[in-house]
């Protein structure tokens, strides 16, 4: 189950991203960051909600990414608690997006 | 007679080849990790352990829609939890499965190869065989004696 709603922070739009992103959830999680990515250059993935992401959630944080990539747009994630940033860690992902301790706005 | 309190203890779980399962995997360790008084690491541990075999079970085995497609026991060690899973899909033996490049970039990535890379990091002790059409994986996850059970 999650839920994502959005907001705007100094200059950025915050998706803010509650529940766990597992394979059922992450198509609805992969669709909504990507919805906030079409619509402003700037997009933070908060996860200090989040409770927890398999592989699938982690390659619906990657599609949004590429997808802002492919814009020219800024995609960064933030707040990871620490089981979260363990998953993010063990699969590399710190090499291939931004991630903040805080927001970045 | 009582029936022994240890079988009690155990986790058997018969599971459909459908994704809506895995909240009935979610839930069941999250009761074996409190019947066991595991914390929230283990917890989290196991439950993206069974999230990633069941996935690739049922995307790369085969097995979406085939029903009692996979079989989950959970038994508590001295030194951790074993783990064994089954499943009737094609032969596949995880541990074995190739590495990820993970320096590739997101879209440059194979798909599969991220679930298998992660059970890896969390688990140990990997062991494979296939049988009378199952593939049987057995594995644990450590929890060092002494140490807090989290």
């Amino acid at each position: 189950m999650i839920q994502v709603t959005l907001e705007t922070r100094e200059g950025w739009q915050v998706a803010v991203v509650a529940g766990r992103a597992d394979a059922e959830a992450a198509d609805d999680l992969e669709s909504a960051l990507r919805t906030a990515i079409d619509q402003h250059p700037k997009v933070a993935a908060d996860f200090r909600s989040l409770d927890y992401i398999s592989s699938a959630g982690l390659r619906a944080v990657l599609q949004a990414a590429r997808a802002a990539r492919l814009r020219g747009g800024e995609f960064a994630v933030c707040a990871l608690s620490d089981p979260v940033r363990k998953v993010f860690t063990m699969s590399g992902m710190h090499h291939v997006l931004r991630i903040y301790g805080e927001l970045p706005c | 007679m009582n029936a022994p309190r240890r079988l009690w203890h155990n986790t058997h779980l018969v599971l459909d080849g459908n994704l809506k399962e895995l909240e009935r995997l979610t839930g069941e360790a999250a009761r074996f990790c409190r019947q066991h008084g595991l914390g929230g690491e283990v917890e989290f541990d196991l439950t993206l352990a069974l999230e990633e075999l069941f996935t690739n079970t049922l995307r790369h085995g085969g097995c979406a829609g085939v029903p009692r497609a996979a079989e989950v026991h959970l038994t508590m060690l001295p030194d951790g939890v074993q783990l064994e899973y089954a499943d009737r899909g094609t032969p596949f033996a995880p541990p074995s499965a190739p590495a990820p490049d993970l320096a590739a970039p997101p879209e440059e990535r194979p798909i599969g190869g991220l679930g298998v890379h992660l059970i890896r990091q969390i688990m140990r002790d990997f062991e494979y065989h296939r049988s009378g059409g199952w593939n049987r994986t057995r594995m644990r996850r450590p929890i060092p004696a002494g140490e807090p059970k989290v």
